[in-house]
């Protein structure tokens, strides 16, 4: 393995991060929060000083085979999240090392599941990172990179397909830098938008700018305990930011083409079609389901219904409703919702529609295959024929996402949970939502967990976030064998 | 530039390879799925699946705003298509690959008619290498740049003894000369004044004409002349037919073996000088019957790499003085060289280098890939910004891995020193390794636009103004 040149990229990693950290630093010099300053400014130092360490160790070879890509991306993200977390611990916000980082990882993976309470009381430095986690994580840290030092352009590609959500990783320049690129100011204008646009609402600059990186990011993260239930009179706030995380639900790279005036190509995207119509009837049903029980005005049972659909579909987590109270069916359809996803090429997690479309196409070639044996079923996406090895791949997948799923609720049961509650929590975490029901619902929060609980499910967010096959093949015995 | 490639061959390959190299914007069309996900995966390009000659996919591609097509699929036809689709569409440059002999006579109608710029042909082009070999008169000349003022001689260090185990300061048999590379054990050396000489180095020397012819006097070994007067070729295929024709034209005597009986037909009425014999080329029995000891050269030809290498050890065993083996597979050029065949030559090769020299245009006035295209040797015109002009060259930020090799000026020559200073129209000689050419490039391009120009029109623009 070229282990030089996988020190290096991690080491670039750190050197970003250690950049980064300049952010909330400012605001809480600027505000004066003296520990979490002194906080910020360490782990600044630590990553910097490891991240130059490491940038420096000379390469064998400037070419990247599969295997150190995965290694890159699996390593990567943990030690990231490992330096994420140190902030946390020195300001004394959060008092352990695991909830630290626990609280680093839900951030950085977009999950948003909290261990903490009274989060008003918190330094506002600390705040703000926690939230710009959210956004660094949303299109990857690894992207980031490749936009910031195009120099990895070329040994790029491993790392980004590793990295970018979905079976088939969408490369739309020549070039891997001016994709990154190009992905990243899509997303930062989108997100100036939505900050724009939730401070038209009325709320402060400061909230507006956490509650865009929670929603653009497909996080959850809000300035408040109670998620943004305290805000659900306000029905413009509501009304945005649904809307903001519908919109990053949606792949980036559709965006391009609207943007090159492809607006028919764009339109014409099956998976597109198929999250909207998901999401679509899932409203359509909460609402009926809840209207005359829950909410007496249409209005009113519109906006909640869709709101907490568009949140746990597109993996954000956030509530304005506390929908542990609702009835079973709608909270059954919230459940399932946790298993879809928003589309490949987002920020957001979990299965993703373009998997469960071709999951489904496969099912009904196989039906109809039992009346014509011999009928030909490709399955196809957006009028492209998918390539057998991906189509495999997305079955593998599907079969996997629910081992771990099933796996991981019955470790999780070991805490003494309801069932419910740990099968729930796990989908929360492992589709980087973030919110579950019963004890890990919207007003409970992840902190009554026990230790072992809280590792597994740091564990699950990442193998989430990177889609299960890049950390468990770099777990897997034969990769350190040679 | 934004280059569209269309057909992922071996020789598509090779040039996406070259091209993204060189920081140019390279898409690949191929309408096999596996060929391009082994590009995608090495190569920094961006991959469409589907036919290449379909307006509807070009369309889409946005062929009107790239700067060149090149059309390399398996089919002449198709080419042409391609070529002349892309231009209609508004792409100002296309290239295509066209080598069924056929049409070869239709190279300049294709050109003027279909307004296509550019045509290599493979064969024809490895043909016409392998002459230039088996003609010439020195066996150490190798290439000529600046119309033939600057030369490149490729010596065999064992024939310089006096050099051997010095460092290239303290050899002063070359005198206005310079070394311009080393190749030692299968790898290209773009040496410095520390690089210390052994024996087993082949010496790749470039300079003024006179100098060469000077050192050549001076040193029996390199002065023989090989005069080639009968040469075998193995296999009457497109190259066979090339390579027969040009020799026969020089007034040499021509074998062909060949084994397909139709063939043969065609090459006896085409090539009325030759010999055609037709016969199995791996039939050793057959070789002895036709005399191979006898030649002066043995050029194999076949279909199969294998038996190419295989025939030309054969041909080296039974004394022939020069062996060619053809190799398609261009990354094992070097280590044929290395078994003692004299040369290997690899038709993707020589059409990439052609291809390149054309698509660096103005810039690069000729090129040659050395060593199964581990370096390069081009000669470049040095644009009036370039960011090379106005400083010494030891002050440059010339990476290592790049060395000047010679500066045409006004006609004259210079061997360029430490303390040289490039000036813009300068014709300037420079050894390359494959994997520096960015920095190369960097050297010489005018001055680039920012990163927002990049985002604004998706492309990186070079600032030159494009050809034609």
């Amino acid at each position: 393995m070229n282990s030089g040149l996988v020190a290096r990229i991690l080491g670039n990693l750190l050197l970003i991060e250690g950049a980064v950290l300049a952010v909330p630093l400012g605001i809480s010099l600027f505000l004066g929060e003296r520990r979490a300053a002194i906080g910020f400014l360490v782990s600044m130092g630590v990553t910097g000083l490891i991240g130059l360490y490491l940038s420096n160790v000379p390469a064998k070879s400037p070419r990247l085979k599969a295997r150190e890509g995965i290694c890159i991306v699996t390593i990567g993200w943990t030690i990231v999240s490992f330096f994420a977390a140190v902030p946390f611990l020195l300001s004394g916000a959060v008092p352990s090392f695991v909830d630290a980082f626990f609280e680093a990882v839900s951030g950085l993976t977009t999950t948003g599941a909290s261990v903490l309470s009274r989060i008003e009381d918190l330094p506002k430095g600390i705040l703000f990172w926690r939230s710009l986690l959210h956004w660094l994580g949303g299109m990857g840290i690894l992207v980031l990179t490749l936009a910031i030092l195009p120099t990895l352009g070329v040994v790029g590609f491993q790392v980004f397909r590793a990295e970018s959500p979905g079976p088939t990783p969408d490369k739309f320049t020549p070039r891997l830098a001016a994709t990154s690129k190009i992905l990243y100011v899509i997303y930062g204008v989108l997100t100036a938008l939505i900050v724009l646009a939730v401070r038209t609402a009325g709320v402060s600059w400061f909230d507006s700018i956490l509650l865009a990186f929670g929603s653009v990011g497909t996080g959850g993260f809000a300035p408040f305990s109670d998620s943004v239930m305290g805000l659900g009179a306000n029905t413009p706030l509501v009304l945005v930011l649904a809307s903001s995380m519908l919109l990053a639900g949606v792949n980036f790279s559709l965006y391009y083409e609207l943007i090159r005036g492809r607006w028919k190509q764009a339109l014409a995207n099956s998976e597109l079609r198929w999250y909207l119509a998901i999401m679509g009837l899932s409203v359509l049903a909460v609402s009926l389901n809840l209207y005359g029980r829950v909410y007496g005005s249409i209005g009113e049972t519109l906006k909640h219904a869709w709101f907490q659909v568009s949140s746990v579909m597109t993996t954000t987590g956030y509530v304005t409703a506390d929908f542990d109270l609702w009835p079973p069916f709608s909270k059954g359809i919230l459940f399932l919702l946790m298993f879809v996803g928003a589309s490949a090429g987002s920020t957001s997690g979990s299965v993703k529609v373009v998997r469960l479309m071709v999951g489904a196409k496969v099912v009904r070639g196989e039906i109809s295959r039992v009346l014509h044996p011999q009928a030909a079923r490709p399955v196809i996406v957006s009028g492209r024929v998918m390539p057998p090895e991906v189509v495999r791949n997305v079955i593998s997948f599907l079969l996997l996402y629910f081992a771990v799923f099933a796996v991981g609720s019955l470790m999780i049961s070991l805490d003494g949970l309801d069932l419910f509650s740990s099968m729930s929590a796990v989908a929360a975490t492992l589709g980087n939502v973030g919110v579950g029901f019963g004890g890990v619902g919207p007003t409970a929060g992840f902190a009554g967990l026990g230790l072992g609980s809280k590792l597994i499910l740091s564990f699950l967010m990442l193998l989430g976030r990177l889609e299960l096959f890049p950390v468990l093949a770099v777990l897997s015995p034969r990769f350190w064998k040679e | 530039m934004d280059i569209l490639i269309v057909g992922m061959g071996k020789l598509g390959y090779r040039l996406a390879e070259t091209l993204v190299a060189s920081e140019h914007n390279v898409t690949v069309v191929d309408s096999d799925e596996e060929a391009l996900v082994k590009a995608v995966n090495r190569l920094d390009v961006l991959t469409v699946t589907g036919n290449g000659a379909q307006l509807q996919l070009l369309e889409e591609i946005g062929v009107g705003k790239k700067d060149l097509v090149i059309a390399v699929t398996s089919s002449d036809e198709t080419n042409v298509l391609i070529c002349v689709t892309a231009k209609k569409l508004g792409c100002p440059r296309v290239a295509a690959r066209v080598r069924n002999p056929d049409y070869a006579g239709q190279i300049d109608f294709l050109k003027r008619e279909l307004a296509i710029d550019f045509i290599t042909n493979p064969e024809l082009d490895t043909a016409n290498e392998v002459a230039r070999y088996l003609l010439r008169g020195y066996n150490s000349h190798l290439e000529s740049f600046a119309g033939g003022r600057v030369g490149l001689f490729e010596v065999p260090a064992a024939a310089l003894p006096e050099v051997i185990g010095k460092t290239l300061a303290e050899v002063d048999v070359f005198r206005d000369l310079l070394v311009g590379a080393l190749y030692r054990d299968g790898e290209v050396i773009i040496p410095s004044g520390e690089t210390r000489l052994e024996s087993g180095d082949t010496l790749y020397l470039i300079g003024r004409r006179e100098s060469v012819t000077a050192l050549i006097r001076s040193h029996a070994d390199l002065g023989q002349r090989h005069v080639t007067k009968k040469v075998m070729i193995l296999g009457g295929g497109k190259a066979g037919f090339y390579l027969a024709n040009r020799l026969l034209t020089a007034g040499l005597s021509v074998k062909i073996i060949e084994q397909d009986e139709e063939r043969c037909g065609y090459l006896a009425s085409h090539l009325p000088g030759a010999l055609v014999i037709c016969g199995d080329a791996t039939d050793l029995d057959l070789l002895q019957d036709e005399n191979l000891s006898d030649m002066d050269a043995l050029v194999s030809f076949t279909g199969h790499d294998e038996e190419n290498l295989m025939l030309a050890l054969l041909g080296k065993q039974h004394g022939v003085a020069k062996v060619v083996a053809k190799v398609s597979r261009s990354n094992f050029v070097p280590i044929i060289e290395e078994l003692g065949i004299d040369r290997a030559v690899s038709p993707g090769l020589i059409s990439a280098g052609e291809l390149v020299r054309f698509i660096q245009g103005g810039q690069v006035a000729s090129l040659s890939l050395m060593f199964g295209g581990q370096a390069e040797a081009m000669e470049l015109v040095v644009p009036p910004t370039a960011p090379i002009i106005g400083k010494a060259l030891s002050e440059a930020g010339i990476p290592s891995g790049v060395l000047i090799g010679s500066v045409v000026r006004q006609g004259q020559v210079f061997i360029p020193k430490g303390d040289f200073i490039i000036r813009g129209q300068d014709r300037v000689i420079a050894f390359c390794l494959h994997k520096q050419l960015p920095a190369l490039s960097k050297l010489f391009d005018p001055k680039r636009r920012g990163i927002g120009h990049e985002l604004w029109f998706g492309r990186k623009d070079t600032g030159k103004p494009s050809a034609d």
